[in-house]
């Protein structure tokens, strides 16, 4: 529920930014990070489909005093096209202002929100950072038609182009078709007007490309929820198992008074409901309070850094919040459904005699139907995405989960088997409580295996993650210090007499530089990545998976969602987009990005410099001479352009803010396994507290044979141990089942990316014994009334 | 021998049992009888060591344990002591066989040592064929005969039975009745039977009725 | 004339005399400058404003009448003159176009803008010639030619000329107040015989009738102190023709007048401010702003008396939605001796609120 509702927020809020950029246009033309030809525009505004055309410049620009990931969406606007197009993103001037002013070259109109955020009023004067300059412009008025966007700033397209060193480039053309003229059948014929790499899409396609992106990581988390869901459901069953049995010559009685078989059945349903709907109430509730708490401390993407820019607001969902509170009241239902079958099909003869209660609790379960499940958890790893979305993964997952809930009791059998047949009393009479009645242990145990199976996967998949991107940055950080112009990479460049002089300040031995563009290869996709570094001719200096192959064309290096995305294979010869041209690469292998899950292409600097042109870097990797002092260096670099325009980072801190994010982006997780361990634990206690009372005679009789009240209590410690240990036990083969469906199916293709496999043993060891501990205590503690010296009379109760 | 002298109980300042003496040589067999309320179970609570008198003595086999602590009481019951019960008690998870030794796993005899006594006592009850079942594939006079079998398995000073037959027909009863007499004869252990059914009490060696008063043969 | 000024200015675009403009020079109007035609035809991008002005009378088949006007404007705005991108705003081209209908009782109207370049918008220097998107005004051989298209209507009409340029004020030099410093080179082309195509309603219907050509260009401001103004261009039906206006002050007070006058045989005659006066006689209030304007004026000059009657009274243009403009432009009647003697276009604008210029 709390995943739900941040995610609605941000989503809410990111699709509204864009349907104010998309306004009213019919179709987009979109071309790479580094724009399309202007005279695109010319020949597209002339067209007898096209009424209008708006060509827009969009970049991403620093403000000077903007914390380092802060940018603002500088949009450079034709007003004239764009009055007919967009008419949302007009600039209004502000009163005082001249009314040429939404042409004048030192203009920027700023949306009231960002206004607010930057904290400046028309008049005002702006610096934006240019290349690494830094231009002084006045704010002349705001955007009415998109007072909320935070980030959203335009200015003329000329002045943008000038400005920003973009002469001659745009970056969409917004088109207004004629009035008789459907989007579908114009696209083709002005598709094949434009060159490689420039796409007509429909203007919800970007949505759709946002909210995809955040779409996979989002399902990933609402799995987690689903699972904690899950695991309330088996508390639910358990207690309502439970609660049967302490009843069951309660029933008996009742039924034997001539209640009907269907009423105690209805009436058990009903109660079961009531809790589910109790329960869903509450965790809407709590789910509000958690969601508003991860959205101040988290942000909207909860920490996963898709939302950048966005201040979410949460607002209460009628519809997710009675959703998520009918899947509550379907857990409890659905946790009733079998003690109400079993109480109501059990004839009360049978009920009434004593030690009945066996009857429920010594089920041997469906172990044919488990391993069936387990298997086809196999087969469904193999389903590809579908619209994105791992759901095979899922299915694996839940499969996997189902399957080993369903062998609980053969593993449970089986454990008991391995018990000694010596050992103290105690020990002995829980053994043989788990090998003849092991249902009680698995009712206990279902919610603990569900717990432990999510916390131990997602534990695997996080260290296998961490540990992977930990071993990538070092791969990829291999230079002393990196130097950049700026966060955004559309209006923050180093120019090549910038790049001269970054390699002869004092104390640098060489400089390698980067320069980030990005290519539109298919319609409806998100663009690609290009990455433009020096390379070493058999890629040894890229984080490469897999075989390397050399080709005869210049070599393209590609990431592992080329392979799932665009179906890429390496030894290809693949024809790219560039500088308006398509030419011929060739794909020599593949590397891991954990950067970009739209896919990413990396290209040796100097092959690159020779196709497009393109002499400009973002960032230069720089190593140090032998004997030079890091930090003069790193002075001396950043005295080269004004006063932050050039950021100094080092590999270490690069990493140490990297897994900061990282670790940030999971603590979600560790929230939800947090609860889901708790409903576990739970699940033990209320499972034993129900059952100690119906075994308050038993615990009499021991105590008349011999037993001490402590040895009752080791006995019940063991019993919830063995409990949680054989739920931990499956849990932890079955997390780790599920540990490798996250990665191999669920991130690969979500993410498209792969890691090597980490399993954190000591802390997997750690939380086992502890689980195990935790629930041996939950036993005693909800035992506890049955060992009271009271009980000890209870043998010879009457009936 | 078990000794008690002078016992009394008072629950809420209301006298439950007032100066009880009764003495019991070993291999004596008798009979509690008495109406409902007259404090039979108190009595049989003190004499198992599961409640302990106001003011009296207890002693079994000259040790005094009106007085001992509690973890005293579990071990003199654990080694002295066997209860046969009107619901059976037999415990469901473990098998007949184990049921019965356990008495003896809980002196710390393992394996063959226990299995071995727990086997001819079984067939002492005429269950020797049943020592792999499971409680719940016997009938309620079987189930009973278990019991006994579980309380003389380690040879007690003194088995306490309280209505052994309260939840049996009147043949099992009689039947089940009959062993439990043969069988706390044969260890020489004391036996204590409380009913209030005068054909139970009838098979006991002495009949004993435990009025307001006191205990009167 | 200033009010092309002024209506620049209302397009949302053309305040002067500021920041923006002040580094720029623009090539001033000078007294004694003779026009040279075909030259002078084309557009003079050194001066700040200039515009192409045709305004007319239709007859559809079946006799009804309509007006029309277009006018295409050229700004030069003084931004972006080094500024090297292809979209630097140095000249624009505003367009707007208007069809007066007694069917349908108030106007029809649109209009188009854009930057020079991109061949989205443009003009010659040599002839007359200028468009926006595929909106245009051109001229060939002595005749001109005007299109437009809108969603609601569009036209496309033939416009023949029948004798000379008619040259304004001096020869041309078109005074606009006192001050000297407030002119324009301005001349007419009246009596033009119509002919073309009307889209309305869906259906194109051929037409004809007369038109009026204004072409004016200059690089200064409306002088201080005028509200806004009246102006008329008047097709008589023996052939003259007579431009008059006047420029109103805070109280409704003539600050300046002209007017010119074509005799059928060719013959035109200047008139000082002296010689022109306009006076109100029916005041029509707009339902959509609340703005009362004069719809029927007494106009004399010298010892002539005029009086205008409008085709229609709402002939409002409302454009606040788009360049925040609020004024009346339409076709009218000119009566003399209550005789109906000619038919041409009126103006008035700065009857809303105080006018807002550079």
């Amino acid at each position: 529920m709390a995943v739900q509702a941040v995610h609605e927020a941000a989503l809410r809020e990111f699709e509204r930014g864009l349907r104010t950029m998309a306004g009213a246009a019919d179709l987009q033309v979109v071309g790479p990070r580094g724009g399309f030809d202007e005279n695109i525009y010319a020949q597209l505004a002339g067209r007898p489909e096209v009424a209008e055309a708006s060509p827009v410049l969009e970049l991403q620009v620093k403000w000077a005093g903007s914390e380092s990931e802060e940018t603002l969406q500088v949009l450079g606007i034709d007003i004239f096209a764009l009055a007919r197009v967009t008419p949302v993103l007009l600039p209004k001037p502000a009163s005082t202002a001249d009314r040429l002013a939404s042409l004048a070259e030192d203009n920027v109109f700023l949306s009231r929100a960002a206004q607010t955020a930057l904290g400046r009023q028309p008049g005002d004067e702006i610096e934006l950072q240019a290349g690494t300059q830094r231009r002084r412009f006045r704010i002349a008025g705001d955007i009415p038609g998109a007072a909320d966007n935070r980030r959203l700033a335009v200015m003329d397209i000329a002045a943008a182009q000038a400005h920003f060193g973009k002469l001659g480039r745009l970056s969409r053309i917004d088109l207004k078709l004629a009035d008789d003229v459907a989007p579908a059948a114009a696209r083709p014929a002005l598709q094949a007007m434009l060159p490689a790499g420039v796409l007509i899409e429909v203007p919800e396609a970007s949505a759709e490309q946002a909210g995809n992106l955040s779409r996979a990581y989002r399902v990933n988390l609402t799995l987690l929820a689903a699972i904690a869901l899950l695991t309330g459901g088996f508390l639910v069953f358990s207690a309502q198992a439970l609660s049967v049995v302490r009843r069951r010559t309660e029933f008996a009685f009742l039924r034997a008074l001539g209640l009907a078989r269907r009423t105690l059945f209805t009436w058990l349903l009903a109660e079961g409901a009531i809790v589910g709907l109790a329960g869903g109430i509450v965790g809407v509730i709590l789910g509000q309070a958690l969601a508003w708490g991860a959205l101040t401390m988290l942000g909207g993407d909860l920490g996963a850094g898709y939302f950048s820019g966005l201040q979410p607001t949460l607002q209460f969902q009628p519809l997710a919040s009675a959703v998520y509170v009918a899947l509550g009241l379907l857990a409890g239902v659905a946790g009733a459904w079998l003690p109400a079958r079993e109480a109501a099909t059990v004839s009360p003869a049978q009920a009434l005699k004593a030690g009945g209660e066996t009857t429920l609790l010594g089920g041997r379960g469906h172990p044919m139907l488990g391993l069936g499940l387990l298997a086809a958890s196999l087969a469904a790893c193999a389903i590809p995405p579908i619209d994105g979305l791992p759901l095979g993964g899922y299915l694996a997952v839940a499969c996997l989960l189902a399957g080993s809930v369903l062998l609980l009791p053969l593993v449970a059998a089986g454990i008991a088997r391995l018990l000694p047949e010596r050992g103290p009393v105690p020990a002995r009479l829980a053994a043989a409580r788990l090998v003849a009645a092991p249902g009680h242990a698995v009712v206990a145990a279902a919610g603990v295996l569900t717990s432990v199976a999510l916390a131990a996967a997602m534990a695997i998949m996080v260290a296998s993650f961490r540990d992977s991107v930990d071993q990538w940055l070092h791969q990829l950080l291999p230079a002393d210090i990196y130097l950049r112009a700026g966060q955004t990479q559309s209006s923050a460049y180093l120019d090549e007499a910038l790049q001269v002089q970054i390699s002869t300040v004092n104390g640098v031995d060489r400089s390698n530089f980067t320069r980030h563009a990005n290519l539109r290869l298919a319609a409806g996709k998100a663009p690609v990545a290009l990455i433009a570094r020096t390379i070493l001719a058999d890629g040894s200096n890229l984080p490469l998976v897999g075989p390397v192959r050399l080709g005869e064309q210049p070599a393209i290096w590609i990431s592992e969602a080329m392979l799932d995305l665009y179906g890429w294979r390496v030894g290809q010869t693949v024809a790219l987009p560039l500088a308006g041209q398509l030419v011929e690469l060739h794909v020599a292998g593949i590397w891991r990005d954990y950067a970009r899950q739209t896919g990413a292409i990396m290209i040796d600097l100097a092959d690159y410099r020779r196709l497009t042109g393109d002499r400009l870097a973002n960032d230069a990797g720089i190593y140090l001479a032998a004997d030079a002092n890091t930090e003069q260096v790193a002075a001396a670099l950043t005295a080269m352009a004004g006063p932050g325009v050039l950021e100094i980072s080092r590999p270490g801190e690069i990493r140490a803010l990297t897994l900061k994010i990282f670790d940030r982006t999971f603590a979600v997780t560790y929230l939800l396994e947090a609860v889901a361990i708790a409903i576990g634990l739970a699940g033990v206690a209320a499972s034993f507290a129900a059952l100690a009372a119906a075994r308050r005679r038993e615990f009499g009789m021991l105590r008349h044979l011999g037993l001490s009240r402590r040895q009752i209590g080791w006995m019940l410690a063991q019993e919830g141990a063995l409990a949680a240990g054989v739920g931990v036990a499956t849990g932890l083969l079955a997390g780790g089942a599920i540990g490798l469906v996250l990665i191999e199916v669920v991130n690969r293709q979500s993410f498209h990316w792969s890691m090597d496999l980490h399993v954190p043993w000591a802390s997997l060891a750690l939380f086992a014994l502890g689980l195990v501990a935790l629930a041996a205590l939950a036993a005693v503690l909800a035992g506890r009334q049955a060992m009271r010296q009271d009980a000890v009379l209870a043998v010879r109760e009457d009936w | 021998m078990l000794e008690i002298e002078g016992l009394s109980r008072q629950f809420n300042r209301r006298s439950v049992l007032r100066d009880v003496s009764l003495r019991l040589q070993a291999g004596e067999y008798v009979a509690i009888v008495g109406e409902s309320g007259v404090g039979k179970s108190t009595l049989l609570n003190l004499i198992a060591g599961l409640d302990r008198p106001d003011c009296g003595r207890l002693a079994l086999d000259g040790v005094a344990y009106a007085q001992l602590d509690e973890d005293a009481l579990t071990r003199l019951r654990r080694d002295k002591l066997g209860f046969v019960f009107q619901a059976f008690h037999v415990l469901p998870h473990l098998t007949v066989r184990q049921n019965v030794a356990l008495p003896l796993w809980l002196q710390g005899l393992h394996g063959a040592a226990a299995d071995r006594p727990a086997q001819q006592l079984l067939e002492a009850v005429g269950l020797g064929e049943r020592a792999a079942s499971w409680p719940r594939e016997l009938s309620g006079g079987e189930m009973q005969r278990v019991a006994i079998a579980r309380a003389l398995v380690h040879q007690p000073s003194l088995v306490l039975a309280d209505e052994p037959t309260g939840n049996l027909d009147p043949a099992n009863g009689a039947k089940v009745l009959a062993l439990l007499a043969e069988r706390v004869r044969q260890v020489g252990a004391i036996g204590i039977l409380v009913t209030h059914s005068p054909a139970a009490a009838a098979t006991a060696d002495r009949v004993l009725h435990l009025t307001s008063s006191g205990l009167q043969a | 004339m200033q009010r092309r000024d002024f209506l620049v200015a209302l397009a949302g675009l053309g305040a002067f005399g500021l920041d923006a403009a002040a580094a720029v020079e623009f090539a001033p109007v000078l007294p004694g400058y003779r026009l040279a035609f075909p030259a002078d035809h084309g557009a003079h991008p050194d001066f700040r404003t200039e515009w192409w002005y045709a305004t007319g009378w239709l007859n559809l088949p079946e006799g009804s009448p309509l007006g029309f006007q277009i006018t295409f404007f050229r700004v030069r705005t003084g931004i972006g003159e080094e500024n090297a991108s292809a979209f630097a705003p140095r000249q624009l081209i505003l367009a707007h176009a208007a069809l007066a209908d007694p069917a349908l009782g108030h106007l029809r109207h649109d209009e188009r803008s854009a930057r020079l370049g991109f061949g989205r918008a443009g003009f010659a220097t040599d002839q007359t010639k200028v468009w926006v998107n595929d909106w245009r005004f051109e001229q060939q051989g002595d005749n001109y030619r005007a299109e437009v298209r809108s969603a609601e209507f569009a036209y496309a009409l033939d416009l023949v000329t029948s004798g000379p340029p008619m040259l304004n004020g001096r020869a041309g030099f078109s005074t606009k107040a006192a001050d000297l410093r407030h002119t324009s080179y301005y001349y007419s082309r009246p009596q033009l015989k119509v002919d073309g195509m009307v889209m309305l309603a869906g259906k194109t219907r051929p037409v004809s009738g007369q038109a009026w050509l204004d072409h004016e260009w200059s690089s200064e401001a409306l002088a201080p102190g005028a509200q806004g103004w009246d102006w008329i261009g008047i097709n008589l039906a023996d052939g003259s023709a007579l431009m008059a206006f006047r420029l109103r002050g805070a109280a409704d007070t003539a600050l300046w007048s002209a007017a010119t006058f074509r005799q059928a045989d060719g013959s035109t005659r200047s008139f000082p401010p002296e010689a022109v006066a306009f006076e109100a006689l029916r005041q029509w209030r707009s339902p959509r702003t609340g703005i009362a304007y004069p719809v029927e004026w007494r106009v004399r000059l010298e010892q002539r008396l005029f009086r205008l009657q409008v085709l229609m009274d709402d002939q409002e243009l409302d454009s606040r939605r788009s360049t925040g403009a609020i004024y009346w432009e339409g076709a009218v009647r000119l009566l003399e001796d209550d005789r109906e003697v000619g038919r041409g276009y009126l103006e008035m604008t700065g009857y809303g609120e105080k006018m807002r210029l550079g």
